[in-house]
């Protein structure tokens, strides 16, 4: 009797203990994303239907996005920053492919100091290494000086849209190689020396186990940088031009819309939502490449 | 009133007190300068109360309190009440931080933006009693100041905005603006990121009220900087930027002011800072003061400070900016022929055309926001 009493509150305390759990832990980190994510995006989504939230109650207007949807400046602008963006993603995944199946498959016992080493730039500040970059590609930089000195025409590479491209390239590479490194490391050796014993040569191994199986890690990847690099503006400003055609970007412009110029934060809203839109849309369709059983299963 | 400007007054003011019981209340000559000098006691009181950091938001390159006579009278007299800065990029930029929530005690706009903030009742008028310097001010300078009958603001710095090429590599077709988009020097020239440039283009097609073109005329701007804007390699905003470039031979020809042409001298590079014939654009800075702010009477004795001869020409030989104080002069005759300090119409028609309030401002923002994007 004495040890049914004891054992009664204890199942009790664990479902209190068990529904306390799920909203304690989820709790702060929802929290978080309502004040900081949803509230905000909510402040810009009404700044984008109307002229200001500070004024007395004023009508909701589609107007500025009539104006957007029918300019083709910014739309202009969004699709070379777009096509940007693709480019770095996809040279970046393409020089990063290589590497992490290096670090993963080839059994050499020093991957962990080697991993080190390609993360080893994150200890050094964003802003510093652009601003190395823009040293390294100045007039008076290293390689137009060796140009120089060599008698030939110094290649003049800064406010360039090769410049955004190379240092966007250069920042989101070890983003890009962990993803892949991690996919390919947790994949299952078995698999690969079943190929083996079926004689598919190391080719068709790769191209039919290792590559699909590492496809959600690409996936990942290929996100990871696509999507932060369609909206910058602190590289474009910095080593960018002056236009699209030489490395201004969509993010540029909402930062100008915003900060820069007479404040339009309507347009400015317009421009950010949109992104966010289309980053969201992008998300929905990659998402199913970041199942990994499925990508087995296909 | 200079570095010792304070204590100078309050010795004043003992004195005179003194000879105020010692002579009949009737001598009326007297009255008028004790009343002065108890104000400044006054001042002096008020200030002393006044508690915090001066929270100032300027440009960057005036906040060096390192010895330089910028405020260095300021800080002398109030060590406890040392300015603290915050970086404005220009006006609306200084808009956009005190909208949300930066609460300087005292900005520093340009001529063009004086009316807009003096409407926006973000600011309120100073009292120039307390400014013991306001006399040597350029009267013109500080009418234009004015607001209503109001001092909204106090006249500092003042310059031209023109073009500064490099006389060893660039030869100019002409003294214009033009040179700002010449297909010669493509890859070689920077624009400034300020509805400015629309300006500009107006002065260069001709108009006759650049600061308010019409829409026809705005978009006339727009479309020619656009079709020479690919011979810009950069658009600066950040002076650092364009001295940068400029040092490093990126940029031979820049909109730029006249501190650029000062640092290019000084980096040894053969520069000119051209006047254009359709003439240069003037510029007055001036501080405005935030309404509620509470350090009053410290914002008064700082501008006191900026507005000293000694500050003054510290502005002038080392920024090759003129100031509204009217008794400093450069050391240098360069810079005074470049700054036209012996005219004093030098910066109004025909020398210069003074900048000015822009009531279009939003339409030309938006012009310039699709220059860029293009």
């Amino acid at each position: 009797m004495a040890v049914e009493v004891a054992a009664v509150p204890k199942p009790r305390r664990r479902r209190l203990r068990h529904a306390l759990v799920t909203p304690g832990l989820l709790g702060l980190p929802i929290g978080w994303l309502i004040c900081f994510f949803l509230v905000p995006v909510g402040i810009v989504a009404a700044y984008s239907l109307g002229p200001s939230l500070a004024a007395s109650p004023h009508p909701v207007t589609l107007k500025t996005w009539h104006d957007f949807l029918h300019s083709t400046t910014y739309l202009r602008l969004f699709w070379s920053s777009l096509q940007l963006s693709l480019i770095v993603s996809v040279l970046v995944v393409a020089v990063a492919y290589p590497l992490a199946y290096y670090l993963a498959l080839s059994g050499t016992k020093r991957k962990y100091v080697l991993l080190l080493l390609l993360i080893a730039p994150f200890l050094t500040s964003y802003l510093l290494r652009v601003l190395a970059w823009k040293i390294i590609l100045g007039n008076q930089g290293p390689i137009d000086s060796f140009l120089s000195s060599v008698g030939l025409h110094p290649l003049s590479l800064i406010y360039t849209r090769f410049a955004v491209i190379l240092v966007l390239g250069y920042i989101w590479l070890p983003f890009v190689a962990l993803p892949i490194f991690v996919s390919l490391e947790s994949l299952d050796r078995g698999l690969l020396e079943a190929a083996s014993d079926l004689y598919a040569s190391r080719l068709q191994a790769f191209g039919r186990v290792t590559l699909p199986l590492s496809l959600p890690g690409v996936f990942a990847a290929f996100l990871f940088v696509f999507i932060p690099t369609l909206g910058e503006f602190v590289t474009p400003s910095l080593v960018g031009g002056t236009s699209s055609s030489s490395g201004y970007m969509y993010g540029n412009a909402i930062q100008d819309l915003f900060v820069h110029g007479f404040p339009d934060w309507e347009t400015g809203s317009v421009l950010a939502i949109f992104l966010l839109g289309v980053v969201a849309v992008l998300m929905v369709v990659f998402s199913r490449f970041l199942q990994p059983r499925q990508v087995a299963a296909d | 009133m200079d570095v010792e400007g304070e204590p100078f007054d309050r010795r004043l003011s003992r004195r005179e007190m003194l000879r105020l019981a010692g002579f009949a209340a009737g001598v009326t000559v007297v009255a008028g300068p004790a009343a002065a000098c108890g104000a400044a006691a006054k001042k002096v009181s008020s200030s002393t109360k006044e508690t915090g950091q001066l929270h100032v938001l300027d440009w960057a390159g005036y906040e060096n309190d390192g010895g330089q006579p910028m405020f260095a009278a300021y800080v002398h007299a109030h060590p406890q009440n040392k300015p603290q800065f915050t970086y404005m990029t220009n006006e609306a930029d200084a808009l956009a931080k005190i909208r949300a929530g930066l609460k300087p005690d005292l900005f520093r706009p340009y001529i063009g933006w004086v009316e807009y903030f003096a409407k926006s009742g973000l600011v309120q008028p100073w009292d120039p009693s307390l400014i013991s310097n306001f006399k040597h001010l350029n009267q013109f300078m500080v009418k234009a100041g004015q607001y209503q009958g109001k001092q909204y603001g106090i006249p500092d710095d003042w310059g031209f905005d023109a073009i500064l090429y490099r006389s060893d590599k660039v030869t100019p077709k002409s003294q214009s603006w033009d040179l700002l988009w010449d297909d010669r020097y493509a890859g070689k020239i920077a624009w400034f990121d300020d509805i400015e440039m629309l300006e500009i283009a107006g002065l260069y097609l001709g108009f006759p009220n650049t600061w308010e073109q019409t829409d026809d005329q705005l978009n006339q701007s727009k479309q020619l900087l656009i079709s020479k804007k690919h011979l810009a390699k950069v658009i600066w905003s950040s002076e650092t930027t364009l001295d940068q470039a400029f040092a490093a031979g990126d940029i031979w020809i820049a909109y730029a002011w006249p501190a650029d042409w000062v640092y290019m001298k000084a980096k040894k590079l053969d520069v000119t800072y051209m006047r254009p014939k359709e003439l240069p654009i003037a510029w007055v800075g001036y501080f405005m003061l935030l309404k509620d702010t509470p350090r009053f009477n410290l914002a008064h004795a700082y501008v006191d400070a900026w507005s000293s001869t000694k500050s003054a020409k510290w502005l002038e030989d080392n920024y090759a900016y003129g100031h509204a104080n009217t008794v400093a002069r450069p050391a240098s005759a360069d810079t005074l022929k470049a700054l036209l300090l012996n005219n004093p119409k030098g910066i109004v028609e025909p020398n210069a055309h003074l900048d000015r309030d822009i009531p279009r401002r939003a339409q030309y923002e938006k012009a310039w926001e699709e220059v860029k994007a293009a």
